[in-house]
């Protein structure tokens, strides 16, 4: 079970770097208040959407009370 | 941790009602702040005070005023929403949602993260279509958050960030465990929140 939850973290973290690596090193970014790429963008917010919730899994997961 | 009545320890406070209102305060504050510094990974910025501000004062009122009522009005519905999930949403996925039915810090992190999911979709299909589009005078805020001023569908998952971002600390502080669990974080680390 343990291992199972350490599998589910490190995909949704490691999902969420590969996404906000695509969107942020291949589409041009906005320049002040100018959008950016649109797919760029969303990739970028939905990787580190991911990662967020990575790093809460795993902080609940680590909790003691577990 | 403390210990109520009921069975049941939270990782702040003695009830259900104290701890969803300082959870929810704190995940408030944290997924504002972070809206705000939306700028900083280059994606749009989520001023919701500035937003619920136009909402009461219109776009025309003193841009101090519009945040600092717009923060409070913003900051209140946080609380409220927080709220419900802990009392009312909580317990229903526990419910209906058999395997996240044991109270375990990763069920309630799970809850927490669906209840973001879902004020992104109530944010995103009713609040900003039907109430911030028609104070810009309309075609500003595409169906489902497709479009927002300049901003194409980056607009829908910076949203979905922001909401996962309120989600993700509601669940994780909103954490009730059974009284009867021997460890926990003041155990294990020697601090605690009264």
């Amino acid at each position: 079970m343990a291992q199972r939850t350490l599998l589910v973290y490190s995909g949704l973290f490691l999902l969420g770097l590969v996404l906000l690596a695509i969107g942020a090193l291949t589409h041009p970014y906005r320049v002040g208040n100018t959008p950016g790429s649109e797919a760029g963008e969303s990739l970028v917010a939905l990787g580190l959407t991911f990662v967020i919730v990575g790093i809460g899994y795993f902080l609940a997961w680590a909790n003691p009370a577990q | 941790m403390e210990e109520g009545d009921s069975g049941v320890k939270y990782l702040i406070g003695r009830s259900a009602g104290k701890s969803a209102v300082i959870a929810a305060f704190i995940a408030t504050h944290v997924a504002t702040m972070a809206g705000l510094w939306f700028g900083g990974v280059r994606l749009p910025q989520f001023n919701f005070n500035m937003l619920n501000g136009w909402l009461v004062l219109g776009l025309t009122a003193d841009p101090v005023q519009t945040f600092v009522i717009g923060g409070i009005i913003h900051y209140t519905s946080g609380i409220i929403w927080g709220v419900v999930f802990a009392l009312i949403v909580h317990p229903a996925f526990g419910r209906f949602i058999k395997p996240l039915a044991a109270l375990t810090p990763t069920n309630n992190y799970i809850k927490g993260v669906l209840w973001g999911l879902v004020l992104w979709v109530i944010s995103s299909a009713l609040w900003m279509p039907l109430l911030i589009d028609p104070l810009f005078g309309g075609g500003v805020v595409g169906p489902f958050l497709t479009k927002f001023g300049l901003n194409g569908v980056q607009a829908l998952f910076a949203n979905l960030l922001w909401h996962s971002i309120y989600g993700v600390n509601l669940g994780l502080l909103f954490n009730p465990t059974p009284a009867s669990t021997r460890s926990s974080w003041r155990g294990a680390s020697g601090v605690g929140v009264r």
